[in-house]
């Protein structure tokens, strides 16, 4: 009965079908009580460790600015449009990279490289916006992130960490937030990797805090009985989910210099690198999804060499944390995905800088059941136009979607009672999920 | 006329109750505020079929009340000991009086719209207008400019968007015309005809034409850079007319320097074809204008037939959304929502004071006073009921605006909120270092300082219905554990709170000064026994006085207006 019961939870997790414990709880039940003897909250006991290590989680690495297609992964070192940037061979024969991704080369094997990714959106706030949600911002919605969506679909409510982290960057892009899902799903946001995450240390001693808890329950408490139970009610369950936080050991996690100093050099140095590292800490912690963003992409002068340079930031971090993720056993799921809001023109112009193109540009993704080792998509020998496999933005999101087992054709309600899917149209491209 | 191409429920609604018919005749109308509330509350008891309950509201409870909702903060000690020692039974309405002649009050409202109106903007780049925007508003407020005049204002606005603040509607949506007659729509009306851009609307009656000549008002607004600038960090952008340039083609960009001179509805099977070219047509008096009908003209129709007073969704819109600010409930709940298939709570007593705020001529500072001289307002209030059946016959808990809050923390700290201190957002535990927002491109301009930090972790859309917004992880975090507030309640640091435990020396006393300045009000018996107790089991006074500010602060009653 208990094998049964196990392999029942692992067929539903892997179709998709059950998406948070409560809705397995509810599926489950019945098979439970026929099964008979052992008391539901042992069962759910004995389960719960596995289905937490079960659980997917995403790594998102935001190449803030759009980067540029021809210095990191679809090279056209033969045609005018490339530039000086020059082609290397990868760990996978016939797949070509950037020169100035030696350790990402490396890795090709773990990698599914989309190098026909389009869309229309030119500007960085509505791309990013539809980059992080799949959907164009508009008025009368606010379409959440993907990484609330995970949250709200994946997370652990009862979970002393946050469900969905975000670090670095400038924490303020389009899009990230909870949006229509509430704020309980917006990402806690951290500036600096190097440093705990703010307002997460306790400014007096543990005991005084915990002393000040329960004066505040107490105090509350004559203001639920004269006028607002609910406010009360709802007040303290965010105060003790905040709380559980700051108190919990595992606050640690968020502490990179933790890690034996062999590792730290594996990634290498940077925020970039130390935003990697602390992903993996986190996924490996039971966060549901990590966002490290890398700034600086926008190359309007000079691409090649600030590619150059950003690339040099990227390749090692990038490359150290696909390694880490497979020795540690959690690439497989572990979904990483590198991208930006949109790719750079073919034609450099006049400052030696390349500037927004929305209409063909790439996206690596690895781990996670992710068919690697191969490229999907190509575009014309100038990069101009996506040739073959044209992937759009909705066909990226319905894919990422069913890497994570989350159901994309979920409905979330506006403020107006709105039914929204999580993603409105595309299609999984089944070369990724092979 | 306003002739209705269907029959709407408010519209069935006003054949039903008599409409505007039903009012006693013109000698004998009173519409004093005073007078308005007594129908109200005596329409609301009926219909409701409840007693107007409750006790009265005490003299404390009522001044916190109405100082944040006309002035966005609490009262000091100082005030609420003068407001209660007057004797003068009038002394309630006098108070409301005199806080609408406070200049504050037309900060604390003109925060409120930007808000309402920023939320929903779909291009960061409308954050530039987010101060003349601010200051658009607080004039408009504290002159009391009619509302029709207000909204009209900004249907039509044109000019540079740091210069005329009205344009922040239009810079909020780029001047998209679908998006930005979608918010026309929604703020002024209560509409939200926008559902119905790409199909016809899943609920209510409007269809996809209409909706696309609505927004065949809007075709030639256009926004660009304004070149002319010198200041490069100071970047602007213009809101236009363009009646005379065909764009050379249709680029696959939100690009509106140059977009149509008519609008034209997308065919949804070859969205890359022209469309179907669509004639402006108002939908809900099917009046309409010609193509080739000019940008004003087209703009200044529809604000006059939007703001129309035979239009009831453009008063019931306003009214239903102050009422529901000030009491904590509105009659249609989200406020923005009102139909034409939805139904009030309470309908007629909606109509009364719906009609009361037209013949005002469309008076804000009438319309609070009116909803302040309510049993509803005057009384005690009750917790909000989570589901079925709203409990609305009395005043339910709001929780405050980032703005009321950050005031109200500025108020009982005692620290001036336009320092450089700051309480939490991006603490960086030094404290006072002035943020320079994210500094690139203009963003943030009017959006720096500590106000703006705290505003974006506190803040929400005031339009979301209030039972649905709850408090985050990281506002909490920041109440708990922010470093600038911790140094704003160290006794060590603040000499301030020394002497106030020296001119105390007594606990009760002590505790009762603090629920004064943090509360706004006097502790129960037992709520001081409970303090004073927990000061004596701590043993050092100015210890247990920090753990007392940082649980009022803390508190579920700190963060809300009842």
């Amino acid at each position: 009965m208990f094998t049964s019961l196990y392999r029942q939870t692992d067929i539903q997790l892997r179709r998709g079908h059950v998406s948070d414990r409560r809705e397995f709880l509810r599926t489950i039940s019945a098979a439970s009580l026929a099964a008979g003897t052992l008391s539901w909250t042992d069962l759910m006991a004995a389960q719960q460790t596995s289905l937490r290590r079960r659980g997917k989680s995403c790594i998102l690495l935001w190449m803030n600015g759009g980067p540029s297609q021809f210095e990191t992964f679809s090279p056209k070192p033969g045609h005018a449009n490339g530039g000086e940037t020059k082609a290397i061979p990868t760990a996978v024969s016939g797949i070509e990279i950037s020169e100035y991704l030696p350790e990402t080369a490396k890795m090709a094997n773990e990698m599914c490289i989309l190098r026909s990714m389009t869309s229309k959106e030119g500007s960085h706030p509505r791309a990013t916006f539809l980059l992080h949600t799949g959907y164009l911002p508009t008025a009368s919605v606010r379409h959440p992130s993907l990484g609330s969506v995970a949250s709200q679909q994946l997370g652990d409510t009862a979970a002393d960490l946050p469900s969905y982290v975000r670090i670095g960057g400038n924490n303020r892009n389009a899009g990230g937030g909870g949006g229509l899902l509430g704020v309980q799903h917006d990402p806690l946001n951290i500036r600096n990797p190097h440093r705990a995450p703010d307002n997460s240390s306790l400014t007096v001693a543990k005991s005084r805090f915990q002393r000040r808890l329960g004066l505040l329950g107490k105090v509350d408490r004559h203001y639920a009985a004269a006028v607002g139970k609910n406010e009360v009610t709802n007040h303290e369950k965010i105060y003790e989910q905040a709380s559980r936080m700051v108190l919990s050991p595992r606050m640690s996690v968020f502490d990179i210099d933790e890690e034996p100093v062999k590792i730290r050099e594996a990634y290498g140095e940077g925020d970039f690198a130390a935003g990697c590292l602390m992903a993996r800490r986190l996924v490996e912690a039971g966060v549901t999804f990590v966002e490290v963003s890398m700034n600086g992409w926008d190359t309007h002068q000079d691409n090649t060499g600030l590619s150059q340079e950003l690339c040099g930031q990227m390749d090692r971090p990038y490359a150290q944390l696909l390694t880490d993720l497979r020795q540690r056993g959690r690439l497989d799921d572990t979904l990483v995905i590198w991208m930006g809001e949109f790719g750079r023109t073919p034609r450099i112009n006049g400052r030696g800088g390349r500037d927004h193109y929305p209409r063909a540009f790439n996206a690596v993704v690895a781990g996670c059941g992710v068919q690697s080792g191969q490229t999907v998509g190509a575009t014309d020998p100038g990069g101009v136009e996506v040739t073959e496999r044209p992937v759009t933005v909705q066909d990226l999101f319905q894919t990422i979607c069913y890497l994570l087992e989350i159901d994309s054709d979920k409905e979330n309600l506006s403020s107006i009672g709105r039914p929204i899917r999580v993603v409105d149209g595309g299609e999984v491209v089944t070369e990724i999920v092979g | 006329m306003f002739a209705h191409q269907r029959p709407t429920a408010l519209a069935v609604l006003l054949l039903i109750s008599g409409g505007l018919s039903s009012l006693p005749a013109e000698s004998t109308y009173d519409g004093s505020p005073e007078a308005v509330a007594q129908r109200i509350d005596a329409e609301l008891a009926r219909e409701m079929q409840v007693k107007t309950g409750g006790p009265v509201a005490a003299d404390a409870t009522l001044l916190r009340r109405v100082s944040l909702d006309l002035v966005g903060r609490i009262p000091t000690p100082e005030s609420l000991a003068r407001f209660a020692l007057n004797t003068d039974p009038a002394k309630r309405g006098k108070l409301v009086d005199r806080l609408l002649d406070d200049p504050a009050y037309g900060e604390n409202w003109a925060r409120y719209w930007r808000d309402a109106i920023l939320y929903r903007r779909t291009d960061e780049k409308a954050l530039i207008s987010n101060q003349s925007l601010t200051n658009y508003l607080q004039e408009a407020f504290n002159e009391n400019f009619a509302w029709n005049d207000i909204a009209s204002a900004f249907i039509t606005a044109d000019g540079d968007v740091r210069e005329n603040g009205a344009t922040g509607l239009i810079m909020a949506q780029m001047g998209q015309p679908e998006e930005t007659v979608g918010e026309v729509s929604r703020l002024f009306m209560g509409i939200q005809i926008q559902c119905a851009q790409c199909h016809d609307h899943p609920t209510d009656q409007w269809t996809r034409e209409q909706f696309h000549e609505l927004a065949a008002f809007f075709p030639r607004v256009a926004v660009r850079p304004n070149r002319n600038m010198t200041d490069k960090q100071n970047r602007s952008f213009i809101v236009f007319a363009n009646d005379w340039r065909q764009p050379r083609r249709r680029k696959p960009n939100n690009n509106r320097r140059f977009p149509d001179l008519e609008h034209s509805m997308p065919d949804l099977e070859d969205p890359l074809a022209a469309g179907t070219r669509m004639r402006p047509v108002f939908f809900l008096n099917a009046a309409s204008l010609d193509y080739g009908t000019p940008d004003a003209e087209r703009r200044e129709t529809l604000a006059q037939w939007i703001t129309d007073e035979t239009n009831p969704w453009f008063s019931t819109a306003i009214v239903n959304r102050i009422w529901s600010e000030l009491v904590g409930r509105g009659f249609y709940e989200p406020v923005d929502d009102l139909g034409p298939d939805r139904d009030a709570v309470a309908p007629q007593t909606l109509e009364i004071l719906r009609s009361a705020f037209v013949s005002s001529g469309h008076d804000l500072k009438w319309l609070l006073r009116t909803i302040m001289a309510t049993q509803i307002y005057q009384r005690d209030s009750q917790t909000r009921a989570p589901t079925g059946k709203p409990t609305f016959a009395h005043f339910t808990p709001q929780r405050l605006r980032a703005d009321q809050l950050f005031d109200a923390l500025s108020v009982a700290l005692n620290v001036d909120p336009s320092s450089q201190q700051k309480f939490s957002g991006r603490a960086t535990g030094k404290g006072g270092t002035g943020k320079r927002g994210n500094g690139k491109g203009g963003n943030g301009r009017g959006m720096r300082g500590p106000r703006a930090a705290f505003n974006k972790n506190f803040g929400y859309d005031p339009s979301d219905p209030r039972g649905e917004i709850t408090d985050s992880i990281p506002q909490a975090l920041s109440l708990m554990n922010s470093p600038i507030i911790n140094n704003l309640i160290s006794v060590r640091r603040r000499p301030e709170l020394r002497e106030l435990l020296f001119q105390h020396p007594q606990n009760g006393d002590l505790v009762y000064e603090l629920y004064l300045r943090f509360l706004s009000r006097e502790p129960t018996t037992a709520e001081e026994n409970q303090a004073v107790r927990y000061i004596q089991k701590v043993g050092n006074r100015a210890e247990a006085c920090e753990d007392l500010i940082w649980v009022l602060i803390s508190s579920t009653e700190f963060r809300h207006k009842s």
